[in-house]
């Protein structure tokens, strides 16, 4: 009985997916199926993203004190007291100080960098760049906890500098917070600086030469205005990346807030939803008006290059060049990737606070298995779970505005790179803020708080990888005799699927080291790894936290690792904001 | 079984009423017959391509029928229309060998295993690829030549109805290029298979087609054989389109007789090359070859410059400056010899083989 069924079904599905050219009332039938797509990324959108948005707005402007959702409370008076708190005003500096300064720095250590790896003849340059990427695929609390080891109040490295007389200031503080997150998010400048100094138009330069222009005079009228956009895009990630980072300020910052220390103190604190809302809004609109600064600016300045052959790009052979360029990659390699030697180190003692580590042990390992079996499981199966959602969603997503272009399209672009720019602690709020009393606590608020924070990176992996297939692969299909599913099946989807795989890769491994939702979000039950060291760093366990960071580091490694080998260009797709 | 492709006040408008409104096909009807390779040819932007994918169902016509026989195609989705085609780009499947990438269209068709072998087997060896199936490599690793016959291969294995041919050419080297129009008019006519091919190039349409039709601004300016578009063109247009004409201003004294703009000169014209159509200004043409330069003046002779002149093999072309009140462009002549007393620079003077003339509308003149 069930068996026909399931034959007729399976008959009927198969009367709709093939086409009969001999039946012609069948030949004038429509195919709806493509519209079907349409309905699930909506859904989940208007639910999960524009409702708890739209709540968290409300909230902003609302009064009512222990976060009651209070509409008679409406109102501006809650931004008044906002704005009179010394606090609140003190974070703002704070996070505008931490960054526009990372911001800067990072553009100066980011690009000279670029430059020498393009385009000077350095030795090592494929382990520059892979080692260049270790800092930003590494949890980047991970680097503020080791930092203090290294120049903490007891630091190793602080006691020795200052044995041969060179006096460091402590890590603690906003100076510090500066620091850890300008050798965490420099990668970002420096790999997206090189690929536009590699692959800029060699002719270009060369007619410049041949028209009588010097080095010097070709790099300031030619080069760098041609690369432009490209720093420009890379600044702006580091902003809205230092702007919402939480891990960092928060274990360096001490009494010294930003934004996201704030909201979380806020909650984690008064259970304040209302003031956490208006903080929120205040730390989104300023990354929607540098967002937009940025566009407006670079627009002026974005150039298509012209140009059928690509040349060679020649590279300096210059020894002074050479050696000043090879010292400063190296340097700044080193310093970057001192966290990740340091927490090695210390995951092998129980204590650090002297120019060396003491208490040789295994017990920071052996101790994973009993203390941490249910975060591992948590981190492992939230990840994998989230990731193979914001998979299908991302994929869908990204077919319907690149081939499909429905009107509106803009607008859906546009709302699921919003949580792109939202700090985890602002997703957070907003989620708890709606739903907080249905599902506050479980599996479910977490995995719907990682989908939304890193759908984009499958979208826009697999919008990369869309753009560059030409539709007429498609049409082809359709000519034969696919109707849309088929070829969606058949073609659309095997050639889109290294941008999937990638895509999903990093949406999986920045998941597994997620802390800035999540610790808004646990409970005993749902506790992850990151949380779990946060958790240990702040009670001093360092020997704890840095087994746990290591066994972390290799797992994100490894699929980092994997990923690169089988598409190298895509995690920078994934990476891209536009 | 072949039956007729018309095309019936076929109009295509795109973004209709926004300020951007393109009139892309504009009342286009003609018919092809069973079995016949026919080209679409005109100017980039000229509606060519939009009226071969308004065939296949890739765009939607605004207004209007195309017929296949007696069925109505318009409302039949494109994968259900049973057509072949190939793409400027070939579009083959870089995730599929070349045996798959073929059987692609017979695969969609549940057709059985062993009838899929045969098949590309067959088709393969015919578009001249079967020491390649052998190997079956991916498409990407293939020439251009042979991604092309791959392409071309995967469009007729499962015996389309109609094949269309998007600019296939294109992509191709020159010398390539006149290989695989011979190439694609033998596989055409081995098949037997109704056949539109898209090109901008005169030349190639030229030498492929059995019928051409000439678009200009989304309307078919004139069909015919190659042989009929070159010998009586009937518009300034297609004139210059096929082959190369030059003209010269002229206004009408009698029903048959022209002078030439502010002159005496006058000129006879053949009724049956009077293609004016009541016009006010008015242009007469003459082919290259319609035209004889001599150091000599004659009594209807016009006075010129030679510029430069190019020895072609068969003929000597001459680029000759005439006064702007008489033609606005440089004419070119060719001569079947160098003319004595003619060299680069100097004064000439040109005659035209008046019982070969013909007589346009001044219009919107091609300068490709």
């Amino acid at each position: 009985m069930n068996k026909n069924i399931f034959s007729k079904i399976s008959d009927k599905w198969r009367e709709i997916t093939t086409p009969n050219f001999d039946n012609p009332e069948l030949r004038k039938k429509k195919d709806f199926s493509r519209f079907i797509v349409y309905i699930i990324p909506a859904a989940f959108l208007c639910i999960f993203l524009f409702y708890p948005l739209f709540t968290t707005l409300i909230r902003a402007f609302m009064s009512a004190s222990k976060g009651k959702y209070d509409f008679s409370t409406l109102g501006f008076a809650g931004f008044t007291k906002l704005f009179k708190s010394g606090m609140f005003i003190k974070s703002l500096r704070n996070s505008f100080v931490v960054s526009i300064s990372v911001t800067f720095l990072t553009i100066l250590i980011g690009v000279p960098m670029g430059y020498f790896v393009a385009r000077v003849d350095i030795p090592g340059k494929k382990m520059i760049k892979s080692l260049g990427l270790l800092p930003i695929i590494m949890p980047a609390f991970i680097g503020a906890f080791s930092w203090i080891i290294l120049l903490g109040n007891q630091g190793s490295l602080r006691l020795l500098l200052s044995k041969i007389g060179i006096g460091v200031p402590s890590i603690y503080g906003i100076s510090g917070i500066i620091f850890v997150m300008t050798m965490v998010y420099y990668p970002f400048v420096f790999l997206l600086a090189e690929g536009a100094f590699g692959s800029a138009n060699a002719q270009l330069e060369d007619s410049a030469m041949l028209m009588g222009a010097s080095r010097g005079r070709i790099l300031r009228t030619i080069t760098l205005p041609l690369i432009v956009p490209s720093i420009g895009a890379a600044a702006l990630l580091v902003f809205i990346r230092s702007i919402g980072n939480f891990g960092i300020p928060s274990i360096l910052g001490k009494d010294q807030y930003v934004l996201p220390t704030l909201i979380y103190f806020k909650i984690n604190g008064f259970w304040d939803l209302n003031g956490a809302s208006s903080i929120a809004l205040v730390n989104v609109s300023i990354t929607a008006i540098v967002l937009y600064l940025q566009k407006k600016i670079i627009s002026r300045h974005d150039y298509e290059t012209v140009s059928a052959a690509r040349t060679e790009i020649k590279q300096s052979d210059n020894k002074v060049v050479k050696i000043i360029a090879t010292v400063f990659c190296w340097l700044v390699l080193i310093i970057s990737l001192l966290p990740q030697i340091t927490i090695i180190v210390m995951s092998f003692f129980t204590e650090w606070t002297g120019p060396l580590p003491t208490g040789f042990t295994f017990g920071n390992y052996s101790m994973i298995h009993s203390n941490s079996s249910r975060e591992f499981f948590n981190s492992i199966y939230l990840s994998v779970v989230a990731t193979i959602l914001a998979a299908v969603l991302g994929s869908l997503i990204a077919y319907v505005t690149g081939r499909i272009k429905p009107k509106g399209g803009a607008i859906l672009d546009m709302a699921i790179m919003a949580p792109f720019i939202l700090p985890g602690t602002v997703v957070s709020v907003a989620l708890i803020s709606s739903f907080g009393t249905l599902i506050g606590g479980t599996y479910t608020i977490i995995i719907i708080s990682f989908i939304i924070r890193r759908t984009p990176y499958v979208y826009r992996s697999v919008s990369a990888s869309l753009t560059q297939m030409n539709p007429s692969l498609e049409e082809a299909s359709t000519i034969a005799g696919g109707n849309w599913f088929y070829t969606f099946k058949k073609v659309t989807v095997p050639i889109i699927l290294p941008g999937i795989i990638s895509g999903s890769l990093l949406t999986f491994t920045t998941l597994l080291q997620e802390l800035s939702t999540t610790i808004l979000l646990y409970s005993a039950k749902t506790r992850t790894v990151p949380v779990q060291i946060y958790g240990a760093v702040v009670d001093g366990a360092l020997g704890q936290a840095s087994a746990l960071s290591v066994i972390l580091l290799i797992i994100v490694f490894i699929l980092v690792y994997v990923s690169n080998n089988s598409n190298k260009a895509n995690i920078s797709a994934g990476l891209k904001l536009s | 079984m072949s039956l007729n492709l018309t095309y019936n006040n076929v109009n295509k408008y795109f973004n209709k009423g926004t300020a951007s409104e393109v009139h892309a096909l504009k009342e286009v009807s003609f018919t092809i017959k069973p079995g016949e390779l026919f080209c679409l040819l005109g100017p980039s932007g000229c509606g060519k391509t939009t009226l071969l994918r308004s065939t296949a169902g890739l765009e939607s016509i605004s207004d209007g029928k195309i017929l296949y026989g007696d069925t109505d195609m318009t409302t039949i989705p494109p994968y259900r229309r049973n057509i072949g085609m190939v793409f400027q780009s070939f579009a083959l499947y870089p995730h599929m060998n070349i045996f798959e990438n073929v059987a692609y269209g017979l695969r969609v068709r549940k057709i059985s295993e062993n009838i899929v072998k045969k098949k590309v087997t067959d088709v393969m060896e015919l578009v001249g690829l079967t020491e390649e199936l052998k190997r079956n490599p991916s498409p990407m690793g293939l020439s251009g030549g042979q991604q092309q016959r791959v392409a071309i291969a995967r469009a007729l294995v499962y015996d389309p109805d109609i094949l269309l041919l998007d600019e296939p050419l294109a992509n191709l080297d020159a010398k390539l290029r006149r290989y695989m129009r011979a190439e694609i008019r033998r596989i055409q006519k081995a098949t037997n298979i109704t056949t539109i091919f898209v090109t901008h190039d005169q030349e190639e349409a030229m030498a492929i087609g059995d019928r051409l039709a000439v678009l200009q601004l989304g309307a078919v300016k004139q069909i015919g054989s190659a042989d009929e578009l070159y010998s009586h063109p009937e518009s300034a247009f297609v004139s210059n389109f096929i082959g190369k004409m030059n003209f010269f201003k002229v206004d009408r004294k009698n029903k048959n007789t022209v002078k030439l703009n502010k002159t005496n000169i006058e000129f006879a014209i053949n009724p049956e090359k009077d293609h004016s159509e009541g016009a006010e200004t008015l242009l007469l043409g003459a082919r290259p070859e319609q035209i004889t330069i001599s150091s000599k003046k004659s009594d209807k002779s016009i006075q010129g410059k030679v510029g430069i002149i190019q020895h072609l093999g068969q003929f000597v072309r001459y680029e000759v400056k005439v006064d702007s009140t008489f033609s606005d462009n440089n004419l070119e002549i060719d001569m079947p010899f160098m003319v004595k007393d003619a060299l680069e620079g100097d004064t000439v003077f040109i005659d035209l083989k008046e019982d070969l003339v013909s007589l346009y509308a001044d219009g919107e003149i091609s300068n490709e």
